[in-house]
């Protein structure tokens, strides 16, 4: 249990009594009291490990006087700890002068400079003359990956960056090799580092031996201006530092300081390596208006006049509610929160929605069952000290990668178990003793976990009468669970009876259970089913057993979650307030609405769903028809290519704000750098065009304008972050705890000529197609490359490299192949964040996964 | 199969004995790895010098199925390998040169056996000549300081060598 309370240990430090739970390393203790001991090789994210024997303290216990190693030697009772001795000191200055003796002081170029851990350890043991000659090691630094350079003469072989890359990121692309003096860190046979390129061992690393290749800045990091903000890519929402340099954006640094934002200090290859998106010769620089095919670029002042001239109109002409907006899933809370303003008040048109709920609006409703259900769930942040995790349909390394990295730490720590249910034989290495796998078949999602509430049920692995007690419709859904025998189960999903029930003992034991859910549930077309089922689980869990449960809705982008917050959705209000609906709601099919005409105008706050919506040439036709198109947009897309007005926007780091995760955390987003040529931020962009329209807001500033959020969205009251951020809870909970009872659509018999299921989502590199602008990403995942099964390839006679053609009934698409162990007979897999390979042309509309059939290229 | 015909496996396939005896020699690898109480990381030493007596190296391909069976990653298999010196990732020569560098076989001209080497065989520490004859190892100490300059040829022995006659002794093996 991640419950056990700890014994308090009593102990003095420097003649101090002070006391911290049993099981403390010296250093943490007195790193807690603000006592600094010397030291290179520790961590709080890493085990103990004692490379650098430079922490060395006197410890006396019962009388008896010893020198230990403050990071890896527990305090105990009544133990008298003293730290700065002159003992302790000579020891520990020997051991950093031999590293000095090797470490070029090219410090004016490095970029650790001025936050160094050598530099500060150096400097407090007051180490200014060796006694040795120097004999600095002199060799060239390694550049053969596109992001990572390794300058081995700084290093001091503390193995960090080995210890983060194996326990905390599960990847172990680097190790100890040689060894005596001749020993080095590096890659098997100096190989060319080819990893998940999270880059956690740039910012471990304690002297500047790995460097961040991307950064355009050499040196002195204490000189570079930082910004704390919160990612812009998954809607895991990590909090880093942007770091500029005479008002360019240099690097992205994860913040290591604790207990600020969720992650950390983890950052994954997208969050670190992705600011090329941000300062990008590419941006749109000026407003654009549409003249006869051609773009002619026009003043601020002149598209805002048009804009509101043209509402007006449409207006007068065909009514208010011919009027649509689109949210933006990357837009702040506070500008999706004016767009609706802007949109319900100004213009009176209750229009207005998101992609993420156009395509899946069970998932708000989701959410409101959890809440109603009494599910409230925790801050993410405890993640780390769950007993037993669920991975449901989420590829963890390549969609919440930051996610694993906690549920690592957790493996390590509290011991958690881990349930892994996918269609695809996905990697997630861990240390954890227990893993259980349920590799299903496609599209059968809900049956694994129907049948998983069916086993806690009939073992008795919970409390039944607690549970029948709470919730009202219990029998009709035990009755539903009826067809779901172990028979039917693994005929319907091809996994063991024998690991379901595994699954159901983990979660069913007195326990913390936190449930992640991948957004490619989406995409299998039973999603409403397939949360219904884990919601069913989840709260036959919490009121039938003991300990909690924490499920989150699955969100795509950075603000996939505040963009519902804010009521950028027709049913409800910011904060989740039901309101009458006194017009019609047409944007629950809007596409059709604009391809029939009832939709006049359409307005797309930074959103490209030429590219990203499930029925492309649906879209494409809307577009086309709607009589007056504004998109607002960082990039050229195929969406902007077809619009009346473009606005031009800024990235997340010119903007301020706030994005709420999918765990609803509310974190602050803070501009680091001024906007790309007249680009400006979407909040003052609504805020113009309320003005232009004859209503200005009462309130401009992005801090009045969160009050005014506060007071009509109550969850989200006092979550405003300053430095901090707050997890939004909903106001009331538990309710009407109830059971959804949705029947899965019968799986449709596929095709005949399309023997084969697509799986799309998102590259491990790659997020939307944006992250196409930053150069870094496209080095290290240059290439679109789809993936078969060993079965399937053998079969066809397809090899790895060869180029095959994906063939659907609507469209077809060609790219180079890989043979993986990843993906499972039947399959193909193809991730969708290539403009040339679009994949989701193939869907066009089909519900479910794709059928396709696959031949070789030659 | 440390070439570089083993990166490319359509070349592999090309070649019709290629599989069957990739089959063969992973056969002996897996009959290694069950000689062991498990399958597991903690056997990693013991069974890469298994493998070693058999192949007399470790070759691309068993470091690959080893790293699979025992769930290990690459860069920590090579740790373990680049760690002690007796492992070896190359093929060596059909014949292990281990000249003795000690303190005393140092004295007695041990440099200039090795000298004798690279002029004939362009051979330094650690190197194998073209035809595969020789690699040439040089230990810290082989324990004989009273015979002298000494070295190891395959199993065989020799000790006073007189540096002269270096090439004469090794004119004894051939292919």
């Amino acid at each position: 249990m991640s419950t056990v309370v700890k014994k308090t240990i009593n102990f003095t430090l420097n003649g101090e009594s002070i006391s911290a739970p049993e099981g403390t390393v010296i250093l943490d203790a007195a790193k807690r009291k603000g006592v600094f001991i010397t030291n290179l090789c520790s961590s709080p994210k890493l085990k103990p490990f004692a490379a650098c024997r430079t922490c060395m303290v006197e410890t006396v216990v019962d009388g008896k006087k010893e020198l230990v190693y403050s990071c890896t030697h527990p305090v105990s009772e009544g133990m008298a700890v003293r730290t700065d001795t002159e003992e302790t000191d000579r020891y520990n200055k020997a051991c950093l002068e031999m590293l000095l003796v090797e470490h070029p002081l090219d410090c004016p170029i490095c970029d650790k400079s001025g936050v160094c851990p050598l530099q500060d350890n150096t400097d407090a043991l007051s180490l200014y003359n060796g006694r040795f000659e120097i004999q600095r090691r002199n060799e060239p630094s390694i550049k053969t990956n596109p992001i990572i350079e390794f300058y081995l003469n700084r290093c001091i072989m503390c193995g960090m960056c080995v210890r983060i890359c194996d326990e905390t990121q599960g990847v172990q692309a680097l190790d100890y090799h040689k060894r005596g003096y001749k020993i080095t860190i590096g890659t098997a046979n100096e190989e060319p580092l080819d990893c998940e390129f999270c880059g956690q061992c740039i910012t471990i690393c304690p002297t500047g031996a790995l460097m961040d290749l991307t950064s355009e800045a050499r040196g002195l990091a204490s000189m570079f201006t930082n910004t704390e903000t919160t990612c812009n890519f998954c809607s895991w929402g990590c909090t880093f530092k942007l770091e500029t340099k005479k008002g360019q954006l240099v690097r992205i640094e994860g913040d290591e300081t604790f207990d600020v934002g969720i992650n950390e200090g983890n950052l994954c290859a997208k969050g670190r390596f992705g600011h090329g998106i941000v300062q990008n010769e590419n941006r749109i620089q000026t407003p654009l208006m549409n003249v006869g095919g051609e773009f002619k670029e026009i003043g601020w002042d002149e598209a805002l006049q048009t804009i509101a001239e043209r509402i007006t109109a449409t207006v007068n002409r065909s009514g208010p509610a011919s009027l649509a907006a689109i949210g933006g899933e990357t837009l702040t809370n506070e500008e999706n929160y004016l767009l609706q303003k802007l949109f319900r008040e100004v213009i009176g048109s209750n229009q207005v929605t998101n992609l993420n709920h156009l395509r899946a609006p069970y998932i708000n409703a989701f959410q409101q069952k959890c809440f109603e259900g009494g599910i409230v769930s925790k801050p993410i942040t405890e993640l780390e000290e769950a007993d037993v995790v669920l991975l449901f349909n989420t590829d963890i390394p390549s969609e919440y990668p930051v996610a694993g990295n906690s549920i690592r730490k957790g493996a390590i720590y509290t011991g958690t178990d881990i349930l892994i249910a996918n269609p695809r034989n996905v990697e997630f290495r861990h240390e954890s003793r227990t893993e259980v796998r349920m590799t299903y078949k496609p599209e059968s999602d809900a049956a694994v976990a129907n049948r998983i509430s069916r086993i806690l049920i009939d073992n008795n692995l919970i409390n039944t009468a607690q549970a029948k007690q709470v919730l009202p419709n219990y029998d009709a859904f035990v009755q539903s669970l009826g067809k779901y025998t172990s028979q039917y189960t693994e005929e319907v999903t091809g996994v063991s009876d024998a690991s379901l029930i595994q699954a159901a003992e983990r979660l069913g034991r007195n326990a913390d259970r936190f449930i992640l859910i991948g957004n490619d549930i989406i995409e299998t077309g039973q999603g409403e089913a397939i949360l219904s089922a884990l919601l069913n689980l989840s709260l036959l869990l919490q009121h039938g057993g003991e300990g909690s449960v924490n499920i989150y809705p699955p969100r795509e982008h950075c603000n996939s979650q505040g963009v519902n917050d804010m009521g950028m959705v027709p049913e409800t209000l910011p904060g989740y307030r039901l309101q009458e609906m006194n017009q019609q709601n047409l944007v629950a099919d809007l596409w059709t609405n604009c391809s029939q005409g009832a939709i006049k105008m359409l307005f797309i706050a930074g959103e490209d769903p030429c590219r990203s919506s499930s029925q492309a040439s649906k879209v494409k036709a809307a577009l086309q028809t709607v009589p007056f198109l504004v998109v607002q947009d960082m990039y050229m897309t195929e969406t902007t290519r077809m619009a009346d007005i473009i606005l031009p926007t800024c990235s997340y780091a010119e903007k301020e704000g706030t994005f709420t995760n999918m765990t609803r955390h509310v974190q602050r987003v803070t501009p680091a750098v001024l906007p790309e040529g007249q680009a400006r931020p979407d909040f003052d962009i609504f805020g113009d065009l309320a003005q232009a329209l004859g209503k200005p807001f009462t309130h401009t500033s992005i801090r009045e304008v969160q009050k005014e959020i506060e007071q009509v969205a109550l969850s989200y009251k006092g979550t405003f972050p300053g430095k901090k951020s707050a997890q939004w809870i909903p106001t009331e909970s538990g309710i009407k705890p109830e059971f959804a009872l949705v029947e899965e659509n019968a799986a449709e018999a596929p095709p005949q000529d399309y023997p084969l299921k697509l799986i799309t989502n998102n590259h491990m590199f790659h997020i939307g197609s944006y992250s196409h602008y930053a150069k870094a990403l496209v080095d290290i995942g240059p290439d679109c490359v789809a993936e078969i099964s060993n079965e399937d390839s053998q079969a066809m006679n397809i090899n790895s490299g060869d180029r095959i053609r994906i063939q659907s009934e609507t469209d077809f698409l060609e790219v180079p192949v890989a043979v993986t162990d990843r993906t499972p007979p039947g399959v193909v897999y193809v991730p969708k964040n290539w403009v040339d390979v679009p994949v989701n042309k193939l869907r066009n509309g089909h519900q479910g996964l794709i059928p396709v059939r696959i031949n070789k290229q030659e | 199969m440390d070439t570089p015909d083993s990166e490319n496996p359509a070349e592999e396939i090309a070649t019709e004995t290629a599989p069957e005896e990739k089959k063969i020699c992973m056969e002996t690898v897996s009959r290694i790895l069950d000689s062991f109480p498990s399958r597991s990381r903690r056997y990693m030493i013991p069974m890469l010098s298994k493998i070693q007596e058999e192949f007399r190296y470790l070759p691309e391909d068993v470091i690959k199925f080893v790293m699979k069976e025992l769930n290990i990653t690459r860069a920590e298999i090579y740790g373990v390998i680049s760690f002690y010196h007796q492992f070896r990732v190359t093929e060596p020569g059909k014949y292990i040169y281990k000249l003795c560098y000690g303190t005393a076989c140092f004295v007695k001209g041990a440099p200039i056996i090795a000298e004798k080497l690279k002029e004939k065989y362009h051979i330094g520490q650690g190197e194998t000549d073209e035809t595969k004859l020789f690699t040439l190892e040089f230990a810290s100490c082989l324990g004989n300081c009273g015979a002298a300059p000494m070295a190891i040829i395959g199993e065989d022995t020799y000790g006073t060598i007189d540096p002269e006659k270096t090439i004469e002794i090794a004119n004894n093996y051939s292919l």
